[in-house]
């Protein structure tokens, strides 16, 4: 991986059928399909307890539809993306009661400029109607990970 | 997406594409904290000329009223009657004296702290009132004829100006100290017409050092000092001399020996002012008498000899130009010397500067003559002696060889004589030195250091002296947004985040953020948790100044923060506070 924007179109991790009814069952349903992620994460638990703490901290979602629980943890090695569709539409928080895309960030400590780089392009990526609509619309992992790969080279 | 139908984010998200723009001019146009010191020690150097202006006026006024306005001090000594001469000094230092006795009513509760006290032993804090009461008595002495010099006081005013600058701005000890000596450079500079000697005679004398952390902002004070006053006034170069020049080699034989004659006179001087003080003093007399009684003495000499009168400048302006013979400078040495020892031994409030200056123009003359009376070609021009003997004294007496060859080069513009000017001083500062210890400035200083209280306040200087209190910081779960906004008000680099309790988590730095400030999706999504650096070097209030320094290397801040024991934030330690501490300590430490 040359960029931490690489990261969107090669994810760790990829889960199109996430069952859940809250923000936090989400998340723990994307965090035991990220696993270790080959090695990058060091400790899961301690990924799982710092996303779910950062979320009590400030909302992780950037549109109704798109959440981005993310940390800075000594739990991983490198920058790791999990990205999980739900099969129905997920109350994550008061504001956010139709969230559909989840996408899952565990940052080094020390990667504040990587982090930034990645959530700001993330952010950017999912600017787009159509970008959001094809991923949604995506029929199974093969079509998913083309929209990331095509739109996120734009 | 929220962010382009929300009318919210679109307002955040012009906010934060106006702030990136903003940001980017305030670093670029902003300045960084040295360059906001060369701000304040502009100021200092306006408002010490403005002092030196206001003071200068005043003292004319105080000689009209004395004497005759329109002429020089000795001048208008001549103008008198017999009587006259004898009234006029003693009145002078009567009203000095009262000036002081009432005086100390109303500085019974503040310190006697001089200019340089506050910046050798003191914290910066120069008194306003003590200050203001000790440049009024100044005001009759000196305007009332008394053999001294006038830059003394322009020096306290313009330095007790820059303290109250520093105290406004809230400025720490070494901020405080440094500013005021810049308020001493823009009142010798003034006074002199002499940026250069001005910025180099708090440097060579007061601070011990040049290094460009000081001598940076010195020399802005000088220069600005130097501005104002030549555009409010018509200043002028305060010697015109002829062109002088090293006629023949041989001549620096004679300028070495001119060099070891000042050089062990200039001890003998300081000495004799010493022994003054205190056969004045041991007659136990009111301060009102003991003034009026120095005045007296100089009256009485100014009966036959009035150019004993005043600081000695008109004296020195007629050696230069040849206007003196050497048997009648013979006289007036003499008695100068005595008069001076009688206003500065009376403790009339001034400077002895400009009598030294006085003097060794003439044992620089007479040293000539006689040279060129049996060696014509070893002292072509025996003014040239006067004027490398006034360096050579003042080097001598003031132990600082650079800013006395500059200050003559400055008072003078006579680069022609540079090479023997340079010799002689050195050799006569060399030579003083070797016979005592102590200069014109040393002494008092000593006696008010071993009187202090406490030990000098850098001596022992701790990260916690040093400490600035309330720095900028935000709360760990402030958003992107706020944590520009805050970067936007405040001149910092990096932004210190804290917990509801108070307790140091990390920084927060702008060069992380900078390339994100035109994402408006940032500005809910991070907050400062996010992106902190926890491993931001800290450092501890009990630490000293070299493990603070320490802490500097590998870090691009000019601040760290200083957290206590339990992890609390206490403040902020700016590296320019710390840098100007250390140049202090070295100079405390240098024997």
């Amino acid at each position: 991986m040359n960029s931490p924007l690489d990261l969107i179109a090669q994810p760790d991790a990829l889960a199109l059928d996430l069952r859940a009814t809250t923000g936090a069952e989400a998340v723990r349903a994307l965090h035991a399909r990220l696993g270790t992620a080959g090695g990058a994460v060091t400790d899961p638990a301690r990924l799982l307890v710092d996303l779910t703490e950062r979320m009590t901290l400030s909302t992780v979602c950037i549109a109704d539809d798109i959440a981005l629980p993310h940390a800075r943890t000594a739990a991983v090695s490198r920058l790791v993306l999990a990205i999980g569709r739900t099969t129905s539409e997920v109350a994550f928080d008061a504001e956010h009661s139709r969230v559909r895309l989840v996408f899952l960030v565990g940052t080094p400590k020390a990667a504040v400029a990587d982090y930034l780089q990645l959530v700001a392009g993330l952010s950017r990526f999912l600017n787009h109607t159509a970008t959001r609509a094809a991923l949604l619309a995506a029929a199974d992992e093969v079509e998913f990970r083309a929209v990331l790969a095509r739109r996120s080279k734009k | 997406m929220k962010a382009v139908t929300d009318p919210a984010a679109l307002l955040m998200k012009r906010v934060l594409r106006l702030l990136r723009w903003r940001l980017w001019i305030q670093e670029k146009l902003q300045p960084t904290e040295w360059q906001a010191t060369l701000l304040w020690a502009a100021l200092a150097g306006f408002l010490g000329a403005l002092a030196s202006l206001v003071f200068s006026g005043l003292a004319e006024g105080v000689h009209g009223f004395f004497g005759r306005a329109n002429v020089d001090v000795v001048d208008s000594m001549r103008q008198l009657p017999w009587w006259g001469r004898l009234i006029v000094p003693t009145a002078g230092g009567a009203c000095a004296g009262l000036v002081l006795l009432f005086g100390q009513r109303l500085t019974r509760a503040q310190s006697s702290t001089d200019y340089m006290e506050a910046i050798v032993i003191g914290n910066g804090h120069v008194p306003i009132r003590a200050s203001l009461v000790k440049s009024t008595a100044a005001l009759f002495s000196i305007g009332s004829g008394g053999s001294i010099g006038r830059e003394g006081p322009m020096v306290q005013l313009a330095a007790m100006l820059a303290s109250l600058v520093g105290r406004w701005r809230l400025f720490t000890p070494p901020q405080l100290r440094l500013i005021v000596a810049c308020g001493a450079s823009a009142g010798i500079a003034s006074a002199y017409n002499a940026p250069i000697a001005g910025s180099f005679f708090v440097a060579e004398i007061i601070l011990g050092t040049i290094a460009m952390e000081s001598l940076g902002p010195l020399a802005v004070s000088a220069v600005v000092a130097t501005l104002t006053v030549r555009v409010l006034t018509a200043a002028h170069v305060l010697y015109r001399v002829p062109a002088f020049q090293l006629n023949s080699p041989w001549e620096m034989g004679p300028y070495v020996v001119l060099g070891l004659i000042a050089g062990s006179m200039a001890p003998w001087f300081l000495s004799s002012l010493k022994q003054a003080e205190k056969f004045f003093v041991s007659l136990r007399l009111p301060i009102v008498a003991r003034l009026a009684l120095g005045g007296l003495a100089v009256g009485v000499m100014a009966i036959n000899v009035p150019q004993v009168a005043g600081n000695g400048y008109s004296v020195v302006v007629d050696i230069l130009n040849g206007r003196l013979f050497w048997v009648a400078l013979i006289g007036i040495f003499a008695c100068k010397w005595l008069a001076t020892m009688a206003s500065f031994g009376s403790g009339a409030p001034g400077g002895v500067f400009t009598p030294s200056l006085f003097v060794g123009a003439s044992t620089g003359f007479l040293f000539g003559t006689l040279v060129h009376a049996v060696w014509p070609v070893a002292a072509l021009d025996p003014r040239a002696f006067a004027l490398v003997g006034m360096g050579a004294f003042l080097s001598a007496a003031s132990h600082a060889p650079v800013m006395a060859v500059i200050l003559l080069f400055e008072m003078t513009l006579s680069y022609d004589i540079i090479l023997p000017l340079m010799l002689c001083s050195v050799v006569a500062y060399y030579t003083s030195r070797g016979i005592a210890s102590t200069s014109l400035y040393s002494e008092s200083l000593k006696k008010k250091a071993q009187s202090a209280d406490s030990s000098p306040p850098f001596a022992e200087t701790r990260v916690a002296d040093l400490t600035r209190a309330k720095p900028p910081v935000v709360l760990e779960n402030a958003r992107f947004a706020d944590i520009a906004k805050t970067f936007f008000g405040v001149r910092v680099t990096n932004l210190y985040v804290v917990d509801r309790e108070g307790k140091f988590l990390g920084a927060v730095s702008l060069h992380d953020i900078k390339p994100y400030l035109g994402e408006p999706d940032l500005a809910e999504l991070v907050i400062a948790r996010d992106i902190l650096h926890e491993d931001f070097p800290r450092v501890a209030p009990e630490q000293s100044l070299a493990e603070a320094l320490g802490k500097f290397l590998g870090v691009v801040a000019e601040r760290l923060p200083v957290v206590e024991a339990d992890g609390t934030l206490r403040g902020s330690l700016a590296k320019g506070d710390l840098l100007l501490a250390l140049v202090e300590r070295r100079k405390a430490l240098s024997p």
